[in-house]
């Protein structure tokens, strides 16, 4: 279906290569995924498929790719349109209308196609993708994972052999992302479709992938069997870490085979007594007050009755579902939001009463899109501006973001960095005026491990310095990692609240999964769970 | 060699189509003072002329156009900048010809070409007709008018000699030209306006028939003291918006420009090391 022969391929302005002589055959009905660091050319790769790169980008490519037999050198995007349906990294960006019915009829429209074959093709994928009950929804209304669907589904009309995902799910929460990948593997099967998708987040795909193309930060690419490259790869998920750190002969890659392969180990090690996490009462002052709120959007709750109080040098993650609160609890707490009801004070302040630096120095506040505290021209400009708004010495912010993340170009525009650059630089600002509480709205959309370790990193130092930090996010791994203390929220509710471990672990759902491979024993990470067989021994 | 698609620009039929349009049009502004004839018949004859030229010129310049393939990147910016222009027309709510769309259009101009500028300018004002409700017989003007200061903005020089005009120089020029442009746009609805506007018996209304002198006189009289408190605002509006946001907007736009990769050429070789041996020829280029 998809054929690469020894392609490389330079981008105009750069010397370097992306992807060396990349040779490797996709047939019908396979789904393969790429995976590799931030920067490594995923999407580059996935954009040669139907000829986007280079006819709209420039660039000198080498080799040969065919896509059913055509070259994409004679052929230009618009001649692959009805064999590759291709769905960008976020689906908002590629909707043109309003309404979901509407948007999954628009590429046929102006293709020309006849009234009915329209309405059927629509009813269709209607069907095939679940979304008949959201048929006459506005598309800004739906979930995360209810828009990626519609983004599959308008791809999907133009009855393509070939599906190309560029990061689906990586906004979405463990729910949402299942049913949006169970969709795809379900498409693969019963029609026969060919997928090619790229993933940050492997423990949510790897054991849906029939073949795995891993390019590695020198070019490299290593393809094969999901088994086979994740043997040796640099990246791998909590699953494969696992299997390596406790020296299993194979690689399994869902937690129930990883079960059945440590079924003797967990009964060995459910005999030794594992002495609880001591849990320290936390003594510190509290800093965030959270008093009965309540809030709405028109008739629409977004917040119930809330109660919280959360202490200097807590690690707080809130998580739940795509539009259960958590993004307007934060707010209200940062004082952007003005709540319908009940008292927030932050410091011993309303923090809607803060201004100018002294909010600054109290509050750290960054947005699901980093790039919305970003208005400077370049790298550097940005970070002295917040030298100069921040009262700091000159050069601090950038000395704060080369430690995230070194050997970043000062020159180059905020915009066009990559995910992660992005991100540590508006970490960089908000941190160089040394907030008393940090908060974070969905920080991993878009990290690879390496950035992520970096982020974790960082928190963890800001934190033992007796700062709170709040994270809302969907990334179970994250929070295993993380955080001291976790929140779930539900419709606008508090559900649970409670050390990580304890809360992580009550709920199958959000639980990662080192849990669900040891359950019913306590442990969230690799680690723990290494530490226990030494322990034993 | 080839190369991505470039933004929009005129080919060589398209551009003898758009002189001979804007002629058409040009005269059609024009006529009261080049009309000799006393007969109220040629009057009549020219005045009907004058509602069905210039649509007529638009509608052959606008198939002209449409038979030349846009690119998809060129109909992305055209759609998204023309509806900006179009929704920025009603925000002075038509008060005192505050209209702050000019400095969109000037600016995008600026950075995408002459022949980008004249399309965004007749597309933005027949948009902008649809919010505004403004549908009638000086619609095509309006849209002639407003392509021409688009073209007018790209046609402003890049450079002077060696020198490149970026920085304060061009953010001077561009605001200069908004005030140019403003007046201009405004003398051109008056005059398309005028021989309808007055009946034929005041001091200031259009005499058909008599010398130029004495139309161009009355013109002005009735330009100046019906319409100055429209066009000075405009052009105080649209000059300081130019020089205000210049450049920010400039920036974002010319590194959409960049980032668009338009014209970036494209090359096929047959393996790895032939890439190689090219880029190495480049570097030494």
């Amino acid at each position: 279906m998809i054929v690469f022969s020894g392609v490389s391929l330079i981008y105009p302005t750069s010397t370097k290569t992306i992807l060396e002589d990349l040779t490797f055959t996709v047939a019908e009905g396979e789904l393969v995924l790429v995976m590799g660091s931030t920067g490594s050319g995923k999407s580059s790769l996935l954009r040669l498929v139907n000829g986007l790169v280079p006819h709209h980008t420039g660039g000198i490519l080498a080799g040969d790719i065919s896509v059913n037999g055509i070259s994409t050198r004679e052929v230009k995007p618009g001649g692959f349109a009805h064999l590759v349906g291709i769905v960008g990294q976020n689906p908002l960006n590629g909707f043109v209308t309003d309404i979901v019915e509407e948007e999954l009829a628009f590429g046929m429209e102006t293709l020309n196609f006849a009234p009915d074959v329209m309405r059927k093709r629509v009813e269709e994928v209607l069907d095939q993708l679940s979304l008949a009950h959201l048929r006459d929804r506005s598309i800004a209304t739906l979930s995360g994972g209810e828009q990626q669907r519609v983004a599959i589904g308008s791809a999907l009309v133009m009855h393509p052999k070939i599906l190309v995902l560029d990061e689906p799910t990586s906004a979405l929460d463990p729910i949402a992302a299942e049913e949006v990948l169970s969709i795809v593997h379900r498409l693969v099967h019963d029609l026969g479709l060919t997928v090619i998708l790229s993933e940050h987040k492997l423990e949510r795909v790897i054991q849906f992938a029939d073949r795995i193309i891993h390019i590695k930060g020198d070019g490299q690419t290593l393809i094969g069997t999901p088994q086979e490259v994740l043997k040796s790869s640099d990246i791998a998920p909590p699953i494969i870490e696992l299997g390596r750190a406790l020296n299993l002969p194979d690689i399994s890659l869902s937690v129930r085979d990883m079960r059945r392969v440590t079924e003797n180990l967990r009964a060995d090690l459910s005999k030794i007594d594992v002495p609880p996490a001591p849990i320290q009462t936390p003594t510190a002052r509290e800093v965030v007050i959270v008093d009965k709120v309540s809030h709405s959007y028109g008739s629409a709750p977004a917040l119930r009755d809330i109660s919280l109080a959360i202490r200097a040098g807590e690690i707080v993650a809130i998580m739940g579902r795509n539009g259960a609160g958590k993004s307007s609890l934060l707010r209200a707490i940062a004082g952007i939001l003005k709540v319908n009801r009940g008292g927030i004070s932050v410091g011993g302040i309303n923090p809607l009463e803060l201004h100018g630096n002294e909010r600054t120095k109290t509050i750290g506040f960054i947005p699901q899109e980093p790039s919305d505290l970003l208005y400077g021209q370049s790298v550097l400009a940005e970070c002295r501006a917040a030298d100069k708004d921040n009262r700091v010495n000159e050069g601090e912010t950038f000395g704060l973001l080369e430690k995230f993340v070194p050997g970043i170009s000062s020159k180059t525009h905020p915009r066009d960095l990559s995910e992660g650059q992005r991100l540590a630089l508006a970490l960089s600002v908000i941190l160089s005026a040394k907030p008393k509480v940090l908060i974070l709205d969905e920080p991993t959309r878009g990290l690879d491990y390496a950035a992520k370790n970096s982020l974790i990193a960082t928190l963890r130092e800001f934190a033992v310095k007796g700062c709170t930090t709040l994270v809302a996010t969907h990334d179970v791994e994250l929070v295993a990692e993380l955080a001291t203390r976790t929140i779930f929220i539900a419709d606008g509710d508090v559900v649970a609240d409670g050390p990580t471990i304890d809360v992580l672990l009550s709920s199958p759902a959000f639980a990662p999964q080192v849990a669900k491979i040891m359950s019913p024993a306590p442990w969230l990470r690799v680690k723990d769970v290494v530490a226990a067989v030494y322990t034993k021994r | 060699m080839s190369t991505t698609a470039g933004i929009y620009t005129f080919r060589l039929r398209s551009l003898v189509v758009l002189v001979i349009a804007s002629t058409i049009s040009a005269y059609c502004f024009l006529w009261p003072f080049f009309l000799n004839a006393h007969s109220s018949a040629h009057h009549l004859n020219n005045q009907i002329f004058s509602l069905v030229g210039v649509p007529a010129a638009l509608a052959v310049l606008i198939v002209e156009i449409s038979d030349q393939r846009l690119d998809a990147k060129s109909v992305a910016l055209l759609g998204v900048l023309a509806a900006l222009t179009a929704a920025l027309r009603p925000m002075g709510a038509g008060a005192v010809g505050i209209e702050p769309m000019w400095f969109v259009l000037i600016l995008s101009a600026r950075v995408f070409g002459p022949s980008f500028g004249f399309i965004l300018g007749i597309l933005a004002m027949f948009v902008s007709a649809f919010i505004t409700g403004g549908f009638g017989p000086w619609l095509a003007y309006q849209m002639f008018a407003a392509g021409w200061v688009g073209l007018g903005a790209g046609l402003l020089p890049q450079h002077v000699g060696r020198l490149r005009i970026r920085g304060k120089t061009e953010i001077a020029v561009l605001g200069l030209y908004g005030i140019f442009a403003s007046l201009i746009f405004g003398l051109l609805m008056d005059l398309q306006f005028w021989p309808w506007a007055l009946g034929s018996q005041t001091q200031l209304s259009y005499v058909p028939g008599a010398s130029i002198a004495m139309n161009v006189h009355r013109f002005l009289i009735y330009h100046f003291a019906s319409s100055m408190a429209w066009d000075v605002p405009r052009a105080f509006v649209t000059s300081v918006l130019t020089v205000i946001t210049g450049p920010a907007v400039l920036f974002a736009m010319r590194r959409t420009k960049r980032r668009a990769s338009f014209l970036t050429p494209i090359e096929f070789r047959a393996s790895r090391s032939a890439l190689i041996e090219r880029v190495r020829q480049q570097r030494e280029v």
